[in-house]
């Protein structure tokens, strides 16, 4: 036995040594560095949402998430955010939202009117949609329509006038897939969040 | 860089420039070569990642090179170049968040980068601080050149602009340039690389 353990820490002592101090390196950097990166996550959210709703300074989370069903069986917990003005006063409620695109998940920030009736636009948080066609979910064409559509069912065409606002949205040529999954993620998210508000008595 | 003699710290700087470029000549790290080259400040992040996480791991493994066990050596390389990756990784997402998210997965995977394990094995393993210090900067510096340079490439062709500064007028802007959005995509990655490789054959070819 005592052989063995001779042997044992003959063999490892430079790896148990070794591990304890780079993970003496890694804990204090990790210490050093969290509260940083939590902030810019905090900063990003914040920025994205800032840049739908004007007059917003505030975005509160509101309690208890509600949860999204995404189909095939997978459901997801979405946390809505109340954006408030200087006064106080409610300006519209923002959300994280995310569905399956083209390439990979596809992860939106959605914000909508004090009484959930209007869209004010959305943001992409993350993509991997193909450069060139699929990121264009992004673009003017395609962003724009959403800004001041109904906060309802949304329905994607081949074909139409982008510039008319409405619950029609024309797909991006070369990029349907992508296009359909962001419609898709906010028929997804619209009914259920207006519902569960509806529930909780925030809106009428 | 054979076993023996240390290689003198001029030599040892020139051989991972050119002689040994990992990328145009010893053909690793072909992953992010072809992943991150989309954009030149892209390609310049993941270089510099590259070259710190080289230089450190160089100087760890050269520091435990007496101690370490044969059959153990992978295990600490791993150790230590995983280590310094993700203190790289922990910097990008602190202090350039946006970087941090465009090069995505691919700073995490600099661990199995073939470039770092490579010089842990053939040059940090055999040979003094100095040497490996150098060793890490010049194969360093070299895979960040060769992949600026591809990135140049690409992202000139794709957007007409190079470090997002305007270069040729694009149609869009009423200019005469019209991008390649192929270039942008995997298949402008590897025709592009195809060609370089090509270009550095000739350019090598023994007479």
């Amino acid at each position: 036995m005592l052989k063995w353990l001779k042997n044992f820490v003959e063999q490892s002592w430079l790896l148990i040594a070794a591990s304890f101090v780079f993970g003496l390196l890694l804990a204090l950097a990790n210490l050093a560095w969290t509260p940083r990166i939590e902030q810019n996550k905090i900063d990003k959210l914040n920025k994205l949402m800032g840049s739908l709703i004007s007059g917003a300074e505030k975005f509160e989370p509101m309690p208890d998430g509600v949860t999204v069903n995404l189909g095939r069986g997978k459901t997801a917990q979405c946390i809505v955010y109340k954006a408030l003005g200087g006064d106080g006063t409610a300006k519209g409620f923002c959300f994280i939202a995310e569905g399956t695109g083209f390439a990979d998940k596809i992860e939106l920030v959605v914000a909508v009117d004090a009484s959930f009736e209007k869209i004010f636009g959305f943001n992409v948080l993350s993509s991997s949609e193909t450069p060139g066609f699929g990121d264009q979910i992004a673009y003017p064409f395609y962003n724009d329509q959403f800004k001041g559509a109904p906060a309802d069912k949304l329905e994607l065409v081949g074909a139409g006038d982008a510039k008319q606002i409405d619950n029609k949205i024309v797909a991006i040529s070369g990029a349907t897939v992508s296009s359909s999954a962001v419609v898709n993620i906010f028929n997804n998210y619209l009914g259920r969040i207006k519902q569960a508000l509806v529930e909780k008595g925030v809106i009428q | 860089m054979a076993n023996g003699q240390a290689p003198s710290i001029s030599r040892t700087f020139i051989t991972g420039l050119w002689r040994e470029n990992p990328t145009l000549r010893l053909l690793i790290g072909m992953c992010p070569t072809l992943a991150v080259t989309t954009a030149v400040k892209p390609a310049l992040t993941m270089g510099i990642s590259v070259i710190f996480v080289l230089v450190c791991s160089n100087l760890a493994v050269s520091l435990m090179r007496k101690l370490i066990k044969p059959h153990l050596r992978m295990l600490v390389f791993t150790l230590a170049i995983a280590t310094f990756v993700t203190i790289c990784d922990l910097f990008l997402r602190a202090f350039a968040p946006r970087m941090s998210e465009v090069l995505g997965a691919y700073i995490p995977l600099i661990i199995v980068n073939c470039i770092i394990i490579c010089r842990a094995e053939v040059c940090a393993s055999k040979y003094g601080l100095v040497v490996s210090a150098i060793d890490g900067v010049s194969m360093g510096l070299g895979f960040t050149l060769s992949l600026c340079f591809l990135a140049a490439i690409r992202e000139i062709l794709s957007t007409g602009a190079i470090f997002e500064i305007p270069i040729l007028a694009t149609v869009g802007n009423g200019g005469w340039f019209v991008p390649w959005a192929a270039m942008r995509m995997p298949v402008g990655a590897f025709v592009s690389l195809g060609l370089i490789l090509g270009a550095v054959n000739v350019i090598t070819r023994k007479k």
